[in-house]
């Protein structure tokens, strides 16, 4: 009984103020989370939009895609269906992560409503070197995605980035981050599209 | 009301002490970590600084209010305590309301847990002076870090960019024939080490003509 009483007095600040702030902070997580939750679909949709212009909605399908990133690695990918105003499949879109020269890089990928040829890419979040690495975001690269067939990337270090085929060339001075890019869309790209054809969503004549 | 030295604090001394004086990032070498990682630009930068006074402002008021409480043994726990709720509340805040902001500064919100000058307050401070003086020294050592974050982002933001809160104030080398060569490294962790040791450099030449 002492014992107890001992560690009440002691403590009794520390709990009190762990339970108030405790509170404060539920509280206001509760008042702000939809907000955030909206502000990260918005971000997506800003992304994707860019990347199907026509889109008016975009769906998130309800059947569930798992992407095997290897060594034992799996991760859920939410695919989303671009909708145009009609409501009309107009491409798919979804996000994708993989390792960059100094952090995570999140991508925004989009394919076409065949799933035969790639929209693009977008960056939805990076720390790559500026200067360097973060011409990722660059149109010189990117547009070398805009219209690719969806087949594994390879990635050159020269070579010509106005045609338009499953040749990369890397960014100078950004050799990593230009392999993150193109392995990440690689370990995706394939994967989901394998995985939206066995359930039927493409393909098939659909 | 007296300091460790026996001298009477005044709220313009105290305020002047964070400002210059005890300047955290010049004076005192705290918090180098987000110094060196958020002042690649000014907006960064100037966030960070006003989550780092909301963060100070809070943990002295609540650390002032409570100092009589306080057990010796658990003092610090309890400020990091403190500190930890109102880091979460200022990280929740830029997530729902500056969502580019917040994600642009990265881990380096959460990190203000461990920033050394917010401890460093509520220890030398807000545990042994009252409201008034308590609030004057977060403010003081807020805006003096801010501040010195700003000078610090925007000389690396104009050398590395040739902008300023992102608007162009030089003209770049390129097809509109400017003849400002953005000078890339600036904007690299070697751009932040650099600018803050000439700073550095700068302050102590300053102090040490003033003592002459």
């Amino acid at each position: 009984m002492d014992k107890i009483r001992f560690f009440l007095q002691q403590s009794w600040l520390l709990i009190s103020a762990s339970l108030v702030f405790g509170v404060l902070l539920a509280a206001l997580n509760a008042q702000w989370e939809p907000r955030i939750k909206a502000n990260e679909i918005a971000k997506f949709n800003r992304r994707a939009l860019a990347l199907v212009p026509e889109a008016s909605t975009f769906e998130t399908i309800d059947s569930e895609i798992i992407v095997d990133l290897g060594k034992g690695q799996k991760t859920h990918v939410e695919v989303k269906k671009a909708l145009d105003a009609g409501g009309e499949l107009i491409g798919w879109a979804f996000a994708v992560e993989g390792s960059g020269f100094a952090d995570k890089i999140r991508l925004v990928l989009a394919a076409d409503a065949k799933f035969e040829k790639l929209r693009g890419y977008d960056v939805l979040f990076s720390n790559e070197t500026p200067g360097f690495g973060d011409k990722i975001k660059n149109d010189f690269f990117k547009n070398q995605f805009h219209g690719a067939p969806v087949k594994a990337y390879i990635l050159n270090k020269i070579g010509d980035a106005k045609t338009i085929d499953d040749q990369i060339v890397a960014i100078s001075g950004a050799t990593v981050s230009s392999e993150a890019v193109v392995k990440t869309i690689n370990t995706f790209l394939r994967q989901v599209q394998e995985a939206l054809r066995k359930q039927g969503q493409i393909g098939n004549g659909q | 009301m007296a300091n460790n030295d026996g001298k009477t604090l005044s709220p313009g001394n105290v305020l002047l002490a964070g400002l210059w004086r005890e300047n955290p990032v010049l004076r005192l070498l705290l918090g180098m970590c987000p110094t060196l990682a958020v002042t690649a630009a000014v907006k960064p930068a100037l966030t960070m600084g006003c989550s780092v006074i909301f963060v100070l402002l809070c943990s002295n008021i609540v650390v002032s209010l409570m100092r009589n409480l306080l057990k010796p043994h658990l003092r610090i726990l309890m400020f990091t305590l403190t500190i930890a709720t109102f880091v979460t509340i200022a990280d929740l805040f830029l997530k729902a309301f500056q969502p580019d902001m917040s994600e642009a500064l990265g881990p380096y919100i959460p990190l203000i847990i461990v920033n050394c000058i917010i401890i460093c307050r509520a220890e030398a401070c807000a545990s042994k002076n009252g409201l008034f003086i308590s609030m004057i020294d977060a403010f003081g050592m807020g805006v003096g870090f801010t501040l010195t974050l700003c000078v610090l982002a925007s000389i690396r933001e104009v050398l590395a960019t040739g902008m300023i809160f992102e608007r162009p104030v030089l003209p770049v080398a390129g097809d509109s024939g400017g003849w400002f060569v953005p000078w890339a490294a600036m904007g690299m962790p070697i751009g932040a080490f650099v600018t803050l040791g000439l700073l550095l450099a700068g302050v102590n030449l300053i102090t040490r003509r003033g003592k002459g």
